[in-house]
């Protein structure tokens, strides 16, 4: 086993589906520590609240599986008002889109974002978690 | 005296030729003119003979071998029209009539004018042919002609005109009236044109409502171009009225098909889109659960697995039953709207939550004097009402004991649902697109919410033809209101 990523973060508001991922982080070792957020907005606001204090920047996430669909604040949302931080972060962040929808749409418009990595259709397999996190890792 | 040479010169460049008949040997003799206008034919037989059948026109014979008896007979002028075969073998007008001999005591001769009248009887022919198309194509396409005579301040209306606006035969518009035959809401764009065109000499095509004698609405198509006098003045406007009613009328259902397509067809692919995207995160997340199950190694983390699996159907089949309820609106449709009266609606609505309105301490006015009732579908006003209703509560401001207020009303023959609350509201220029969407929920915090009552109400509203539009303020409150 090579490099282990520090800090991973799940933003999605399916309580069974966190449960699964985390089982299998813990299962198969893939980080360190995991950052919960069953909305956007809560995200964001720990995101922002990270910023005001520089030395902080491990409590920043290595990478994030980001939903679309969720409550108060969507994927969608999310996604343009961290397009407004993150030059402000000093931390290479990799972001996946991970959402059920098949919709080409959705697809199209995630691309359309620069700092989405990929775009991910659940169910995600094991080997495909493990292959991201190793790639992140790297 | 003119000699017969002069005369007949005179008689040749009128085009008149003439026949002169002995009433006593009735020998017939030919004007030079006549001879030549016929082609100078060699004639064995009898002359009249010879004429009416090989130069007058079949169709005349008759007529005019008994206006030929009487010219023999009797000293009385008459006058009637043949067709004669010239010397280049077509047929051409000519008017024939006899002249009245000055002596009436005793005559010896009698003489037959042949006047060419063709090019007139072709020129009539031309302007009645014109004049029966022109009335066709009018009559056909319900199009008049009218004229306003701007300097003297008259109106002029034709036939068609006049049967378009539905007024008497008769009937003769008065300048000052002559915004009356136009929908109100138009008076501005009509008297624009007029303005434009009688002063600026602009002209314009327009399609707007009129109102006939009766008073009833519809649709024109009406141009006018300027006129001018020989100055360059503008005196007067002309064009034509066009009765586009029933084309406009399509024209506006098409449309408003083409809406109600286009609103279903997105609801459709809202539905459908909310169909895989919920279901398939409930499948996927039983995929993955499989996955673990094969990974785990102790009993211990299958059983939790177990659990989950658990949670997942309980999701799915609520998704499930979810799903059916917005399937149902559209079955429901087929049931019949009846008349329902709101205050008897809105009992049967508190009367099911009355533990939570007791609960919550909320007050509902409500205020049905302008619009007591409506056609509509029972179960869906209920249902409408209890989504606002349960959602105005729900969404209460912290503090603030619960008002709603529910008042119902006519505008411009439309009948309206409004229900305001004092809640928290809401910012709409961030959520306000998504109000109406599925699983949409705004309010952190709220385990209440399942973001699907707003949809249905929507969609309840929409089957029926109405709309619901939404306005709000931070902290001060919603409201909804409905266009049945």
């Amino acid at each position: 086993m090579g490099q282990k990523v520090e800090l991973a973060c799940i933003i999605d508001d399916d309580k069974i589906y966190v449960n699964l991922v985390k089982k299998i982080i813990e299962i198969k070792k893939l980080s360190e520590n995991l950052l919960i957020y069953k909305n956007g907005k809560e995200a964001l606001d720990y995101f922002k609240e990270i910023m005001q204090n520089t030395t902080d920047e491990d409590k920043l996430p290595d990478i994030i599986f980001l939903d679309l669909n969720m409550p108060v604040m969507d994927g969608w949302e999310f996604l343009n008002e961290f397009i407004k931080i993150k030059n402000n972060l000093n931390k290479k962040i990799t972001l996946y889109v991970v959402s059920s929808s098949i919709d080409p749409r959705d697809l199209e418009r995630a691309k359309s974002f620069n700092l989405v990595t990929d775009y991910l259709i659940k169910p995600i397999e094991l080997k495909k978690f493990e292959k991201i996190f190793e790639k992140t890792a790297a | 005296m003119l000699t017969d040479l002069q005369l007949n010169s005179i008689l040749e460049d009128f085009d008149i030729a003439y026949w002169k008949i002995n009433l006593f040997s009735k020998e017939i003799s030919w004007s030079q003119h006549f001879d030549s206008l016929v082609g100078k034919p060699q004639i064995d037989e009898d002359r009249f003979e010879f004429f009416i059948n090989h130069i007058l026109h079949p169709d005349y014979r008759y007529d005019f071998r008994i206006h030929f008896e009487k010219l023999l007979k009797e000293n009385e002028t008459f006058s009637f029209e043949i067709k004669l075969r010239l010397e280049n073998g077509k047929y051409r007008w000519f008017e024939c009539k006899n002249q009245k001999s000055r002596g009436n005591s005793f005559r010896e001769t009698a003489v037959l004018l042949f006047v060419n009248i063709h090019q007139t009887k072709r020129d009539q022919y031309t302007i009645e042919e014109n004049f029966f198309y022109y009335r066709e194509t009018a009559e056909m396409t319900s199009t008049g002609g009218w004229y306003i005579d701007t300097v003297n301040k008259n109106i002029y209306w034709d036939d068609v005109s006049r049967k378009i606006v539905d007024c008497p035969k008769d009937f003769q518009p008065a300048y000052e009236d002559r915004m009356k035959f136009y929908a109100k809401e138009h008076h501005n764009r009509m008297l624009n044109a007029f303005e434009k065109c009688e002063n600026f000499g602009i002209p314009f095509k327009l399609e707007l409502k009129m109102l006939s004698f009766q008073n009833r609405e519809f649709w024109v198509r009406l141009t006018g171009k300027p006129v001018y006098n020989d100055e360059q003045v503008i005196i007067g406007i002309r064009g034509v009225l066009q009765n586009i009613d029933e084309n406009k009328n399509n024209e506006l259902n098409l449309q408003n098909s083409l809406d109600i397509i286009a609103t279903q067809n997105s609801r459709l692919f809202n539905f459908a889109h909310i169909v895989s995207h919920h279901l398939r995160s409930h499948s996927s997340n039983l995929s993955l659960i499989c996955e673990l199950l094969r990974e785990s190694k102790t009993d211990r983390d299958k059983l939790d697995l177990l659990a989950n699996v658990e949670d997942v159907a309980g999701n799915l089949d609520n998704a499930i039953s979810r799903l059916n309820d917005i399937v149902s609106i559209q079955t429901s449709l087929k049931k019949e709207r009846v008349n329902i009266r709101f205050d008897e609606a809105l009992d049967v609505v508190l009367a099911s939550i009355s533990s939570l309105i007791n609960r919550e301490n909320a007050k509902i006015v409500a205020e049905f004097q302008d619009l007591k009732e409506i056609r509509y579908i029972p179960e869906y006003l209920e249902s409408i009402l209890l989504n606002l209703i349960t959602n105005a509560i729900r969404y209460r401001q912290p503090g603030r004991k619960p008002v709603i207020f529910i008042q119902t009303y006519v505008e411009n023959d439309k009948e309206y649902l409004e229900v305001s609350d004092n809640g928290m509201g809401i910012d709409l220029e961030e959520y306000g697109d998504k109000m109406f969407g599925m699983y949409k929920t705004f309010h952190q915090n709220n385990p209440e919410a399942k973001g699907i009552g707003l949809f249905i109400t929507k969609n309840q509203v929409e089957a029926l033809g109405g709309t619901i539009s939404v306005s709000s303020t931070l902290d001060i409150g919603t409201t909804f209101k409905i266009k049945f």
